[in-house]
């Protein structure tokens, strides 16, 4: 009874830790040691059959009533179960007595569950694998152009920089010029003050001279009414002189004579004083017109000095004002400079914060680029091991052996009528909307069904090469197959209708042990892992 | 040929000469007081001594253009001869000097003073002619 209870142990106790011993296989990766463990899986499988079949036999050999058929189908279901059909180990366990069904199915449950989570877990994983290598795709490309744009923005801020220091240095010289502006207004200015205070000086000098020589002139005024009375004296002096030579002539003797005489002298002598009379006048006249031409020149002096002081004192105000403009230019340059430098400071630091941003966005850019090949790994591994977990043949649609196995046990009977067999491959493929196409190599009449997907429907030329008389059997589903005389699933390939990645889960046609043809079912990968 | 002594009196481009005898003073021109009806000879009146005296255009009188001026100078001169002569004054432009000329019968009226030509006037028979319209034959 011991025995019993131990064998009962160990029927139960292996299979759960060889579930265990595949799933830290599968989540590791190891998928060496996986096929490691379907090998061991199928020896110890072979060794509990063993262990079965011993006390089976011993009971025979005691009770001789147990049936070789109990055995064998333990056996049986056993190595459906080394060949992970846990659907087939299920079925075949239902077959045998109580006493070993009811352990047996309790023992394929929990593997059947964890498979079932495997397949469906991997689905997911593989689902969010391909989505974590899209967004890593996209983040690494915009990265890249986030990358490519900081680089340009940096180049292009760093010819503002240089711009800005260009700038700057334009508006220090700028800056310089306008001082020397200042300081050129300003002396300008106070020369036209001095210029004014001359003019001024000048002014006041004419009108000194005109003053002199408008007293000048009221005297020479007086002088010739000096010389009128001179020149009036003189000629009353002269008639006086004729007036005593008449009386002269009119006498007679020595004291006519003598009189004569002194009319006569007195004669020469108003002649002399008219003569000395004139002389003066034209003298005074000269010095009057010299003085009249100083007393104008002096006047138009004047008005012209008035003029030029105007002039002066307008050209003034023009310079205060040039000189207050540039005062203000000056300030506002030496604003601009310092404005300016501010600015080439800025910009230099902003260059230097683009450049670390831009070190900062190249590395994250490389982070994601091999975050992108990780995810990629990352995908592939999780394909790899949805591919692994469909080793398991489950009653789930997730199970892409068991779908295989099924859609051949509906189109089993239809091998015989091609159309009919067609219509329900149609109504087949419609069914799953990852699946590609479907087709049904019957190796006896050497002729292939084959249907694609509406969603294909146009893009895809069947001809009837492909149809009649192409041999199918040297593919590797189709091999796989044959080989396994169950349900097999491949590894990914390029799809030739979508270029896409494709799995091809294939099941045998067999009529007794003869082959006699193969299902095929191209189950698009990215379809299946995201529906 | 006859020596005599002459006022020369100058009557704008033209020099005169009155006998020295028939002058008595010469003044410078007073202002003078219009003669109605005096005719054109006639400058008017002026104070000589405390007496009217009548002045002539002496220019006028010798055939000459009349002034509009008065003259500057006046001499005062008898004219006329006697019994019968009167004072008057004759405005000229100015007297020049008291000379003595020589005159000849042949040339009557006119005698050469330093290569120049001078009118004589004669005051005799002037006298006779004022008031009437001048001719030169009031020069001698």
């Amino acid at each position: 009874m011991s025995d019993r209870l131990s064998l009962r142990r160990l029927l139960c106790g292996a299979p759960i830790l060889l579930a265990c011993l595949a799933v830290v296989l599968i989540a590791t990766g190891d998928f060496a040691g996986f096929a490691s463990w379907r090998a061991t899986a199928s020896l110890l499988g072979a060794g509990v059959a063993s262990a079965l079949t011993l006390p089976a036999l011993l009971r025979e050999s005691r009770e001789r009533a147990a049936g070789r058929a109990h055995r064998n189908g333990l056996i049986a279901s056993l190595a459906e179960l080394a060949s992970a059909d846990l659907v087939r180990a299920k079925s075949l366990a239902g077959n045998l007595p109580r006493s070993i069904a009811i352990p047996l199915g309790e023992a394929l449950a929990p593997i059947e569950v964890l498979a079932t989570r495997i397949q469906r877990s991997s689905v997911e994983v593989a689902g969010a694998a391909g989505a974590v290598k899209r967004i890593a795709s996209e983040l690494a490309a915009g990265s890249s152009q986030q990358s490519a744009s900081v680089v340009e923005i940096t180049a292009a801020m760093e010819e503002l920089a240089q711009t800005a220091t260009q700038i700057a240095g334009n508006a220090s010289a700028q800056a310089e010029l306008a001082r020397v502006g200042e300081q050129t207004g300003n002396d300008g200015a106070a020369a036209v003050d001095r210029a004014v205070a001359g003019v001024e000086r000048l002014r006041l000098r004419i009108a000194a001279i005109a003053q002199r020589s408008a007293e000048l002139e009221r005297r020479a005024a007086e002088i010739f009414g000096v010389l009128a009375l001179v020149e009036d004296i003189a000629r009353e002096t002269h008639l006086l002189s004729l007036s005593a030579a008449i009386e002269a002539a009119g006498e007679t003797g020595d004291v006519g004579r003598r009189f004569g005489e002194v009319a006569e002298e007195v004669r020469r002598l108003s002649g002399r004083s008219r003569d000395a009379a004139a002389s003066v006048r034209r003298l005074l006249e000269e010095f009057s017109s010299s003085i009249a031409a100083t007393v104008e020149a002096t006047r138009i002096g004047g008005r012209e000095a008035e003029r030029v002081l105007q002039r002066v004192s307008s050209t003034a105000g023009a310079i205060a004002g040039l000189r207050d403009a540039l005062v203000e230019t000056a300030s506002a340059a030496r604003e601009i400079s310092a404005g300016t430098a501010e600015q080439r400071t800025a910009s230099l630091q902003v260059v230097q914060t683009l450049r670390e941003a831009s070190t900062v966005v190249q590395q994250i850019a490389d982070g994601l680029r091999s975050f992108s090949g990780t995810a990629r790994r990352l995908e592939e591994a999780a394909v790899n091991v949805h591919l692994l977990a469909q080793g398991f043949r489950l009653e789930s649609p997730s199970s892409l052996r068991h779908l295989a196995e099924t859609w051949v046990g509906e189109l089993q009977l239809l091998l015989a009528s091609p159309d009919a067999l067609e219509r329900r491959i149609e109504t087949l493929v419609e069914s799953r909307p990852d699946v590609e196409c479907i087709f049904v190599h019957d190796r006896r009449r050497m002729r292939t069904t084959l249907v694609a997907h509406s969603s294909l429907a146009g893009s895809v030329e069947i001809s009837d090469d492909i149809r009649f008389g192409q041999d199918f059997s040297d593919r590797g589903w189709f091999r796989a197959a044959a080989t396994e005389r169950r349900g097999v699933v491949t590894p990914v390939v390029v799809s030739t209708l979508t270029q896409e990645r494709v799995v091809t889960a294939a099941a045998p046609f067999l009529d007794g042990d003869e082959l006699v043809a193969v299902l095929g079912i191209d189950v698009n990968l990215e379809r299946w892992t995201s529906g | 040929m006859t020596v005599g002594a002459y006022l020369l009196v100058r009557l704008g481009e033209t020099v005169a000469a009155l006998p020295a005898a028939a002058v008595r003073r010469v003044v410078r021109g007073a202002r003078l007081h219009p003669l109605p009806g005096g005719g054109a000879g006639i400058l008017g009146l002026e104070e000589f001594a405390g007496e009217p005296l009548a002045v002539l255009d002496l220019a006028h009188l010798l055939g000459g253009e009349a002034r509009t001026s008065r003259p500057p100078v006046t001499v005062i001169a008898w004219l006329g001869s006697e019994p019968r002569r009167d004072l008057v004054g004759l405005g000229v432009d100015d007297a020049i000097e008291v000379a003595d000329l020589e005159t000849d019968d042949f040339l009557r009226g006119q005698a050469m003073r330093n290569g120049l030509p001078v009118v004589i006037v004669d005051t005799g028979r002037l006298g006779q002619n004022v008031g009437d319209a001048p001719a030169p034959a009031a020069a001698r």
